[in-house]
């Protein structure tokens, strides 16, 4: 074999994985190029702009900000789907643990630092649970989960803005929220002076927990291989409907405390529909998507969307680019990925 | 000139040289076999001629002109019929359908189904192969259906007919009437391709027979005038001894019993009744056309799908209701039948493939961890004394041929050492070379004590390994005979539904 086949083949092997991932990225940014370039709009303004709103002075810290929910909502995604489970209802459980957080921050009555605690363990533990109530109906009355999480998202959030329009109600706003959180049961910042909190550090550490249980675990080694294969996972003594609670329970409890955190670190209190509006849990599940539900992979896909939607915004100020534009970039990107099943298998 | 050759013939994949220069003649009339192991490249040949790859070097020649095959609906309009071994049809249409479909007679913008049919029937009655045209395939015996593959090309013209794998999933009645069909074909003037493993077939039906190893002709030979153990020397490059010695059958204790076992699916009851034991030291097959419910007894056997009624016993231990955990965990091994869908995962590694269930336990795991390198070795010296065929732990199972893919699934399944192992066809789609490989295996479990139900399609590997078979016949144990008390003959009666009068 001469050297060049050796390294072409060194070459495949290496690159080869991400070349569709590489491929997809740059036939988004090309798409919006074009059709920037087809609304009036010059395409390399357009992508300076974006990555100066993402990465330029304070706006690096507005990323980070956006990038810890993100994060943590693309982890809540990735699990599931790296054993081939679809988790839609993050919204849900995202809500859930938010408000649990705000009624124990508020309401405990313990010292600040134990209320915080508490609260951040609320959060993950409703979160956790609601989404059980998924995996139960999964795996004893046979409901797909696919729809069972997405449905469950409705009722979580309804009695949500229940509680915060009825008893739970601040009388001094005009939106339906709770009081605010002393300022002691807060995540404090963790830069000052920016947006950045100590929600920061909790989703690192969830982030890297993950990572190694997936990849040096007995049970994260049980949920590749049903992801890989089901039947083989079955075959070899995997107790899936377990698997399905675990897996469920890990991600509604990332969703919980994100909700828990931004309610904590960012929002000091629960307010309808706020946890929920950014679509946290739909650009996690994006990034989880085009991990393909490896977990590293879906924190970089996410700090990446984080930088994106910044730069968005941040683009959308300066120039009057419409950040609509970086959604379409998501989509295309997802789109084209999702592809790779039918053009890459041909060479 | 021959009637068809292919020439020269080179085919390369990344890595891989598949055909080297493989060259082939086929005579107007004859039935040529082309036998090999896994990986020899004789998909990698047939394709080519069946257009569905295009050669890099060499050519094919049909009656002295060059043909440039750029698809199946080339080899097709040139007279080149192949029947896969897995049959493409429409499930829900009738015989005639599937047979006219694309080239149907028409009258306007209608399909002329009369004229079709009577087509269907007068080319059935041609060539011997009885059918009714009206028959939904969908109700249709396997036999039956690779009846209608063969019209389907007949009708399309097919002077050439590729054969692949003809006989895996036919009773021994039919695949006698298949090969009277392939002679009187033959005869009219029609040759055919024979791809196949199987000696006692190759021996009984060809004329001539090429033997491809390593992607070259090994050899080629005139059936009448060579014998099974050259064709196998010239597969595999050695000598391999196709009869195993074997110890006399002295069974021990029971150690896998299933007594009035039903399994019911759609309402339908699939497994009836079965009753079972299997002792320690010996090796109990059962023999069966695929479908008549074996695989619902073995899945049912493992805990993979629930149990109507009655009861199962591994190493004393009730396992009716358990999970599949608990069934391996009680001393169950189980090679399942479908190495690719069911025992693998084609994605993952060597080394991944091969921890599957020791991934829980030292050493490959301490406290829910795992150990990569103790991962990693395992998996190399299950690789070593398997002698499996894998550029390094890390490769991924999915690009192994069948004989690898089917040791390491053997390997795995045999390294729990566990006291009951189900071996489901341990050795269909498999070379010669890893067929003697995985029965020795086989063998020496038997020796060590422990009990093997075999479940094959295979009667020559049930006559060759098992002391006591059983005939599963639509859900049921029909028969059972002690292994000195059966030949093919009486098996493949009971397997067919009859029974001796």
């Amino acid at each position: 074999m001469t050297i060049a086949v050796e390294l072409r083949l060194q070459l495949r092997r290496r690159v080869g994985p991400l070349l569709p991932v590489i491929v997809a990225v740059a036939v988004g940014f090309g798409v919006c190029g074009l059709i920037a370039l087809g609304v009036g709009f010059s395409p390399s303004l357009m992508f300076v702009q974006l990555i100066k709103g993402a990465v330029e002075g304070p706006q690096l810290f507005e990323t980070v900000a956006r990038a810890v929910p993100l994060v943590g909502m693309s982890l809540a995604a990735a699990i599931p789907l790296r054993a081939g489970i679809v988790n839609l209802g993050a919204d849900g459980q995202l809500a859930l643990g938010g408000c649990a957080a705000a009624i124990v921050a508020l309401y405990l009555p313990a010292p600040d630092l134990v209320r915080l605690a508490m609260a951040l363990t609320a959060g993950m533990l409703v979160g956790s649970c609601y989404a059980a109530v998924a995996a139960a109906g999964e795996i004893y009355a046979g409901v797909p989960l696919l729809l069972s999480t997405w449905l469950l998202t409705y009722p979580a959030k309804g009695f949500c803005g229940y509680l915060v329009r009825t008893s739970l109600r601040d009388p001094a706003t005009a939106w339906p929220s709770t009081p605010r959180i002393a300022v002691g049961a807060r995540l404090g910042h963790l830069f000052p002076g920016t947006p950045v909190n100590q929600g920061c550090l909790l989703i690192a550490a969830v982030a890297v927990v993950v990572i190694f249980i997936d990849r040096r675990s007995s049970a994260g080694f049980e949920l590749r291989m049903r992801g890989l294969n089901e039947r083989f996972a079955r075959y070899g003594g995997v107790a899936l409907n377990r698997q399905t609670l675990g897996v469920m329970l890990a991600s509604g409890a990332i969703a919980g405390l994100v909700g828990a955190i931004m309610v904590l670190g960012s929002q000091f209190r629960y307010t309808d529909g706020a946890l929920t509006a950014p679509q946290y849990s739909w650009s996690g599940t994006l990034a989880a998507l085009l991990a393909g539900g490896e977990p590293l992979g879906s924190v970089i896909a996410a700090v990446l969307f984080a930088a994106l939607q910044t730069g968005g915004f941040a683009m959308e100020r300066s120039v009057e680019i419409p950040r609509v534009l970086t959604m379409v970039l998501q989509s295309v990107v997802i789109l084209f990925l999702a592809m790779r099943g039918a053009i890459w298998k041909r060479s | 000139m021959a009637f068809l050759e292919m020439v020269d013939i080179v085919k390369r994949y990344p890595g891989v040289l598949a055909n080297n220069q493989v060259s082939l003649e086929l005579e107007r009339g004859e039935i040529h076999a082309v036998m090999g192991e896994n990986g020899a490249g004789k998909s990698t040949l047939m394709s080519i001629l069946y257009g569905m790859q295009s050669p890099d070097e060499g050519y094919i020649r049909l009656k002295g002109s060059t043909l440039f095959l750029q698809s199946p609906l080339d080899a097709i309009a040139h007279g080149i019929g192949m029947v896969h071994q897995a049959f493409k049809l429409f499930e829900s249409l009738s015989v005639w359908e599937n047979v006219v479909y694309r080239r149907e007679p028409r009258r306007g913008i209608f399909i002329d189904g009369a004229r079709a049919r009577a087509q269907v029937e007068e080319l059935a009655h041609r060539h011997g192969l009885p059918i009714d045209p009206r028959a939904r395939v969908a109700n249709l015996p396997v036999g039956v259906r690779q009846r209608l593959e063969i019209l389907k090309a007949l009708y399309r013209e097919a002077e050439v007919l590729i054969l692949d794998e003809p006989t895996a999933v036919l009773t021994p009645a039919e695949v006698a009437t298949l090969f009277t069909v392939m002679k009187s074909l033959a005869a009219a003037g029609c040759s055919i391709l024979l791809v196949t493993h199987k000696l006692n077939e190759v021996m009984a039906v060809s004329d001539r027979i090429t033997v491809l190893r390593d992607g070259r002709v090994a050899a080629r030979l005139v059936t009448a005038d060579t014998d099974p153990d050259a064709i196998v020397r010239a597969m595999t490059g050695q000598q391999i001894t196709l009869q195993m010695p074997k110890q006399p059958h002295q069974p021990g204790a029971v150690r896998l019993a299933a007594k009035d076992l039903s399994v019911e699916q759609y309402g339908r009851r699939v497994v009836d009744g079965v009753s079972l034991e299997v002792a320690g030291g010996e090796i109990v097959g059962i023999a069966g056309v695929a479908g008549n419910g074996q695989s619902e007894l073995i899945e049912a056997l493992m805990g993979l799908i629930p149990i109507a009624r009655g009861s199962v016993m591994i190493e004393g231990r009730d396992v009716t209701r358990a999970s599949v955990a608990e069934h391996r965990a009680s001393g169950l091994g189980y090679i399942a039948e479908d190495r690719a869908r069911t025992a693998s995962a084609a994605s993952a590694s060597a080394t991944d493939n091969l921890a599957m269930g020791f991934h829980r336990s030292p050493p490959l795991a301490v406290g829910g961890l795992l150990k990569p390198a103790e991962m990693r070795a395992w998996a190399r010296s299950l690789i070593e004394r398997f002698d499996i065929k894998i550029a390094t732990v890390d490769t991924a199972v999915g690009t192994l041929s069948g004989g690898n893919l089917q040791k390491v699934v053997t390997a795995r399944e045999l390294a729990h050492n566990a006291p009951v192992l189900i071996a489901e066809q341990p050795t269909r789609g498999v070379d010669v070379g890893a067929i003697a490989f995985i029965h020795g295996e086989l063998l020496k479990e038997r020796e060590r004590g422990h009990g093997i139900l075999l479940v094959s399609a295979e009667l020559s590997e049930i006559l060759a390994l098992a002391d006591r078979i059983l005939v599963m016949y639509e859900g049921r144990i029909v028969a059972e005979f002690a292994r000195a008390d059966a030949d093919e003959a009486i098996l493949g009666l009971y397997m067919a539904g009859g029974t001796r009068a």
